[in-house]
């Protein structure tokens, strides 16, 4: 793309952002109508700049850039306010929200109803007291908005309805399916704890547990593999 | 002089935070050309700094001795142990005159996604000192970023535990500040943070 645009007054958040030249920044956002846009916010980096405190991640702002290339212009960045800064256990949920979405989405491929999920996650974070139903109600908005078809609530097999009292394998890229004999396995799920994630109802112990191995094998394998920093930092922490 | 060598010296210049090509450019042609005492002095320095300076045992930051002088100064307050993240931040706190306890310098900062973690920062250096016995509090002095309020997340809850009184440096309006010209995100949280009288 080459036509220079501008883009005025967009909802977005600071996922990431690393210093650029002498006294700039390349920041990495989120906006609502363009996907995941990388840009440079130019003098971003000196001690007086305005833009110090407002491109602060996990914050909602309004954000004016310009540029057709992959790296565009920042021009303007307002705060929006009406979030509390996110704080210690939310915070760090925090960093692997942002994680996921720079490692899993690709620049300016827009998800409004993505950018929704996000910023609802975190206006929960700043409140929940258990962070981890919202990690999974964002981990599967985020793998069904990328379209990787998430089906729960059919069984890929038969195609019956799933059963609550039922126990299904789950198989990558294909669905759940009758566990069948395998119901012992370590990785089979309840019939109950897919339609529960198929409605989004995340509070249920076993749903909650079942759930989590399970987005977290989705995720590993959607990331080919590589490993997560933030999950990383995160279990060093709780060994140390 | 070979271009090489002068290559070299740019190449080498550019390890510096913040210098791209431009400026290695610019600040080689000036040691060359207009300083060459200066660069003397430069070369000399940086080979002594690597070869004397160390981190300090018990407050990380660079010393020449194994324990820093500060660190060995009996008046200094040995119950009160203040964690920053540089030591611009150090130097920062004691221009104050306000605090007569000891330090301890990360030499970071937790930031998930660039992979500085805990291990990076070797928090089981500061766990070790926070709890050598002497220590009754101990001051978070990190940066109000997020990754400086990370940084204290962590250490606060790795240091609780351990029966330590952990404190936060408090943030708000600055000395002096009015409301009309301080930006909405400090007025914002200094109403979340505001305390009783």
């Amino acid at each position: 793309m080459s036509i220079r645009q501008r883009i005025e007054q967009q909802p977005s958040f600071v996922l990431h952002s690393y210093p650029w030249r002498e006294t700039s920044l390349i920041v990495e956002m989120l906006s609502r109508d363009h996907g995941r846009v990388a840009m440079v916010a130019k003098g971003a980096r000196r001690p007086m700049s305005a833009l110090r405190g407002v491109l602060m991640a996990f914050q909602p702002l309004r954000v004016d850039w310009s540029g057709g290339g992959e790296v565009k212009t920042l021009v303007r960045a307002e705060w929006q306010g009406g979030q509390p800064l996110l704080q210690g256990r939310a915070l760090l949920c925090g960093y692997y929200l942002n994680e996921l979405l720079v490692r899993l989405s690709a620049r300016e491929d827009p998800h409004p109803a993505l950018f929704e999920a996000y910023a609802a996650a975190l206006a929960e974070l700043a409140r929940a007291r258990s962070p981890s139903p919202v990690l999974r109600r964002f981990e599967l908005a985020l793998l069904r908005e990328l379209g990787y078809g998430i089906g729960l609530d059919v069984d890929a097999d038969s195609g019956e309805p799933v059963d609550a009292g039922a126990h299904y394998l789950y198989i990558i890229e294909k669905g759940p399916v009758a566990a069948g004999a395998d119901a012992a396995d370590a990785r089979a799920v309840s019939g109950r704890t897919l339609l529960d994630m198929a409605r989004g109802e995340f509070e249920r112990a076993e749903t909650l547990q079942q759930s989590r191995d399970l987005l977290r094998r989705l995720i590993h394998h959607y990331l080919g593999g590589q490993p997560l920093e933030s999950r990383r930092v995160l279990k060093e922490f709780q060994e140390l | 002089m070979s271009p090489s060598a002068l290559d070299e010296l740019i190449e080498a210049l550019r390890c510096l935070p913040g210098v791209g090509p431009r400026s290695a450019h610019r600040m080689a042609y000036h040691l060359l050309q207009r300083d060459q005492p200066g660069a003397g002095r430069l070369a000399r320095a940086l080979e002594r700094a690597l070869a004397a300076l160390r981190h300090c045992e018990r407050c990380n930051t660079f010393s020449e001795e194994t324990v820093c002088r500060r660190c060995s100064d009996p008046q200094r307050d040995a119950a009160l142990l203040c964690v920053v993240e540089m030591p611009a931040d150090l130097a920062m706190i004691e221009q104050t005159h306000a605090y007569s306890g000891l330090y301890y310098v990360l030499m970071g900062r937790l930031s998930p996604l660039d992979g500085m973690g805990p291990r990076e920062l070797r928090l089981d250096k500061l766990l070790a000192r926070a709890t050598d016995g002497r220590v009754r509090e101990v001051i978070l002095a990190t940066n109000f970023t997020n990754e400086g309020e990370a940084t204290a997340h962590m250490i606060s809850e790795l240091l609780v535990p351990r029966g330590l009184k952990v404190s936060r440096l408090s943030r708000g309006v600055p000395v002096g500040g009015e409301l009309e010209h301080t930006d909405s995100g400090t007025i914002a949280q200094a109403l979340v943070e505001r305390r009783s009288l």
